[in-house]
């Protein structure tokens, strides 16, 4: 690399939370000074890379409004009146405060409300190991707005990132594949690099790209057919495509037979499977199946077994059906000409497809969390998932570990061994945590990686119920985002230039974030910043050696996987996973689920009416042409400009695209005489927001698109979660945690009046 | 045969994203990106044409041709703009006295005023790095990797076999500049 000699270069790595992107970064640093930022090398040539919001970066890092001090809250809450302190005095006043907390409420009414670390783990294990060693809460920040994927998940799949499942062998040498559904996801923007350009790749060597979104994305443009679904409607189409494939007998039931719990019986009365001990067999718990050569009912492990896949059998008065069965009758129910009446896709390009989909020897189901931030997005990812599952597209020679170990922050907890870990509450139960003390009371909330206010559901109800039911609120970030505002402490953390830490992205590789400065002003390291507080508690020793040591720890954590691998080579660029999982042809996985296999059929959901992937319609998206108070369903996009609410405050960015809009069809533009750039209104009982309208066929009729992440004080009134619900779907608490549902919200626009908020 | 440097552009792989605007702020410092990127056959960017669910989006990267008979350079009248043996086509800044005439000439619309200056501003193919063997900056922050750097007129360089390969188009043929910029169209899609 060519440079002049007063110029060091630094390999480092952008830790954005654009899921786990992680690109390498050669920081060009002047002095004290980093001066530029360019694309670093791989082993693999195809991963050097960066995006535009990598590029800009340093705006970032040299922003005018980086919090440079610590500071006390002077005036009232939200007022932004802050005094600067040393950081002595934050500290010892955080420590103070959460003493006093905890001696009258307990250590766990103290809750680490921790959002996205993007792909750094040094910085977010530092705050795991304090809550852990202080017995305090973890806010699990899954519930705003990811947890539906891992609750579907969890219940098919009996794992929480099933990413490896079902495109793991995307980023493998392997085939690509025939046919490549990219369903309710825009990774032309939200992930370009890590997820979109094998995607392209793929593409490039003939694959068939199909792209399901309610908005005609980027990703979409990029599609050989596009199916504009509504919102909220997903099962009703993956049921059609099942209906479609059961009727022409293009399920794969060599892999259903072998991978899936399908041809368990099912006990017609109770619902719940048929056991060994029903039947009088030894083996009591054990699944029981239908022989079909015996023609007698046979525990699942049972010698010379050929189990039926299908069908109705009963011995003794006891009746039951196949789980498969049972799936079959519930997808009988939706033909395409019903899901299109939902759905609002041709039944034509839905049998099609199906077809398609059953016929192609391989297809690979890209997705992410946008479908799944609606009501029932648990069952829009099952159904999916049990499209893939009964047509043998759920990879089973990609075993799901492609991450390493450390992401379990096993390094971080127990750092006493002796001592019981944190409390837990996902996101949205803290609101009824701080608000009335259910499960149990939390007083005093730290806020890191998260922009709360702006992100989290219902914003109206966090700032007038929430946070005045905060005894003591610590914000550490970069800027004065919306929810700092709120802070009684306010902490400036550094940039990623400015600190050191692990990052095990992208697959195979692991990376070293290599501090390129000084931290500026006073800002500190989050692992400093835990250290610091720490210390205060009494619990110092557990952080000494600063950020490299936690990058230590996590190398040394006798993971195979990270074998061999150390900072200092790191220091040099990104290295390979040493052992990388096993990718025979095809092997049984163990699937973390009560049966071992993927469960078409779940019995512990049936008393909630979901053993299988049921459509129930959405909460709030109106899917019926009924005339409702409010029309149109909302829902927000990702936007290239921002990760989440990361860059909605630089420049360059702010040049190409200066403001929030909201994307209208013009059909309901025309209906309501809204013109382009017209200022309107978008309201629902919650709330108003005022913004510029965009008349766009990128929508269809009856939707409209926000994308998130733009600061609340960018809208001229209310914002993209002033319109949010933050009801709680109690399955999804039951499965795992409870989502937030940004997709799953109706509203109504109207042109902009004055004097009329 | 001599050399003659150029770019393919691929919108097939073009995702629209604006980084190459980006990076070539942040490694020219213009007034600008020197590239920048349009929707194609609509007014306002990042959205698509057609009626839903019919639609399509195109995104298209536009810059200097870097003409094997540049307008430029010929209208120029203190010869400030200078075509290169190997290809680009470059802007003296300093001689530049800002009288606007490659502006008008250029049918490509790949000059760029910079208002605070009083001079013109055009990519010059980063040839401060590809002098010292690099490729364009904006080669190397593409996100979807559409943009291909290599000599023309070397029949084993990559950018001679997508030529000799796949469909390409340049700009204007008829004007008969000689663009050194390919295009590879995007695929139509291919449906059920």
């Amino acid at each position: 690399m060519a440079v002049d000699v007063d110029t060091k270069l630094i390999r480092t790595v952008c830790p954005a939370h654009c899921g786990i992107d992680a690109c390498g970064i050669l920081a060009h640093v002047r002095g004290d000074r980093v001066v530029k930022v360019e694309p670093a090398d791989f082993p693999n040539p195809k991963y050097r890379r960066i995006c535009l919001r990598g590029l800009s970066s340093l705006e970032i890092t040299y922003h005018p409004d980086r919090l440079k001090y610590p500071m006390k809250r002077v005036g009232k809450r939200g007022e932004g009146k802050f005094e600067r302190i040393s950081w002595d005095e934050a500290l010892d006043t955080i420590a103070d405060k959460f003493k006093d907390i905890a001696a009258q409420y307990g250590w766990p009414a103290i809750g680490w409300t921790l959002g996205g670390p993007g792909a750094g783990t040094t910085k977010f294990g530092a705050y795991l190991r304090l809550a852990s060693l202080t017995q305090s809460t973890r806010v699990s920040a899954w519930g705003y707005g990811d947890s539906g994927l891992p609750c579907g998940s969890r219940v098919l799949f009996g794992t929480h990132i099933p990413y490896g499942m079902l495109y793991g062998t995307l980023f493998t040498e392997s085939r690509a594949p025939d046919v490549l559904v990219v369903w309710g996801s825009n990774p032309g923007e939200a992930q370009p690099l890590n997820v979109m350009r094998p995607i392209m790749d793929a593409k490039e060597k003939g694959t068939l790209l199909v792209v399901i979104d309610p908005r005609f994305t980027v990703t979409a443009s990029k599609s050989d057919v596009y199916l504009g679904v509504k919102p909220g409607t997903d099962t009703a189409l993956a049921l059609a495509m099942m209906n479609v494939i059961f009727q022409k007998n293009l399920q794969n039931d060599a892999y259903i037979l072998r991978h899936t719990n399908g041809p368990y019986l099912v006990r017609i009365d109770t619902r719940k499977f048929l056991r060994g001990k029903d039947i009088g067999a030894q083996e009591e718990n054990e699944y029981v199946v239908w022989d079909s050569v015996s023609n007698s009912f046979r525990t699942r492990n049972a010698a010379e077994t050929v189990p039926s896949l299908n069908g109705a059998y009963a011995v003794e008065g006891l009746e039951c059906k196949t789980a498969l069965q049972l799936l079959k009758e519930l997808a009988e129910e939706y033909p395409p000409e019903r899901a299109s009446e939902i759905t609002g896709v041709s039944a034509d390009i839905i049998s099609k497809l199906a077809e398609r989909v059953g016929k192609a020897k391989k297809v690979t189901f890209v997705t992410n969390m946008g479908f799944t931030r609606t009501y029932h997005g648990d069952i829009s990812f099952r159904a999916m998932g049990t499209l893939a599952a009964v047509t043998g597209n759920v990879t089973a020679t990609f075993k799901g570990g492609h991450l390493p170990a450390v992401l379990n922050w096993k390094p971080f907890l127990h750092a006493n061994p002796d001592k019981p870990s944190y409390a837990r509450l996902g996101i949205l139960q803290l609101y009824d945590a701080v608000i009335s003390g259910k499960p149990f009371p939390v007083k005093a909330v730290w806020f890191s990686f998260i922009n709360f206010l702006n992100q989290c559901a219902n914003s109206k109800k966090i700032k007038n119920e929430m946070f005045p039911n905060l005894d003591f609120i610590v914000v550490a970030d970069l800027f004065m985002t919306p929810t700092a505002r709120f802070a009684d402490i306010l902490l400036p953390v550094t940039s990623y230039l400015e600190f050191s830490d692990f990052v095990p992205f992208p697959y195979p590789y692991v990376q070293l974030q290599q501090k390129a400065i000084e931290p500026l002003y006073e800002a500190r390291s989050d692992v400093d910043i835990a250290a610091g507080l720490a210390e205060r508690l009494g619990y110092g020793e557990y952080f000494q050696g600063g950020e490299d040591a936690f990058v230590d720890l996590i190398l040394d954590s006798k993971d195979s996987s990270l074998e061999g691998i150390t900072r200092e080579k790191l220091k040099q660029g990104a290295m390979p996973l040493n052992s990388i999982p096993e990718m025979a042809e095809e092997f049984d996985i163990p699937f973390s689920t009560p049966s071992g296999k993927i469960e078409l059929y779940s019995e512990n959901l049936y008393e909630d009416g979901q053993a299988l992937p049921v459509y129930l319609e959405p909460l709030e998206v109106p899917v019926s042409t009924a005339k409702k108070k409010y029309p149109l369903a909302f829902i927000q996009g990702h936007s290239r400009f921002r990760t989440h609410s990361m860059f909605a405050n630089v420049a360059s960015l702010l040049e190409m695209n200066p403001e929030p809009v909201v994307e209208i069809n013009p059909k309901d533009a025309a209906q309501r005489n809204i013109s382009a750039n017209d200022r309107v209104t978008v309201f629902n009982d919650r709330a108003r927001t005022t913004l510029k309208a965009s008349v766009t066929e990128g929508v269809g009729p009856g939707v409209i698109n926000i994308t998130q992440g733009w600061w609340i004080d960018q809208f001229e009134e209310g914002s993209v979660n002033h319109l949010t619900h933050d009801v709680i779907n109690p399955v999804q608490e039951k499965i795992y945690e409870p989502n937030m549902h940004m997709n799953d919200v109706a509203v109504e626009v109207i042109k902009y009046k004055e004097g009329q908020s | 045969m001599k050399k003659r440097l150029g770019l393919i552009i691929d919108q097939e792989r073009c995702i629209g994203c604006e980084a190459c605007t980006v990076a070539c702020k942040i490694e020219n410092r213009g007034a600008k990106g020197w590239i920048r990127v349009k929707t194609l056959n609509v007014a306002q960017k990042d959205t698509p044409e057609g009626r839903f669910p019919d639609l399509k989006m195109h995104f298209f990267p536009q810059l200097c041709q870097h003409c094997e008979r540049p307008p430029c350079v010929e209208a120029c009248p203190i010869e400030a703009l200078i075509k290169h043996e190997d290809g680009p086509v470059s802007l003296d800044k300093e001689k530049c006295d800002g009288c606007q005439t490659c502006l008008d000439a250029c049918p490509y619309d790949a000059l760029i005023f910079n208002n605070e200056m009083d001079k013109a501003e055009k990519c010059n193919l980063c040839s401060h790095r590809i002098n010292q063997g690099l490729e364009p900056f904006c080669v190397i922050c593409c996100e979807g990797q559409a943009i291909y750097f290599g000599d023309l007129n070397d029949s084993n360089s990559r950018v001679a076999k997508i030529i000799a390969d796949r469909e390409t188009f340049q700009l204007h043929p008829d004007e008969g500049t000689g663009p050194g910029i390919y295009y590879c169209p995007p695929s139509s899609p291919r449906g059920l």
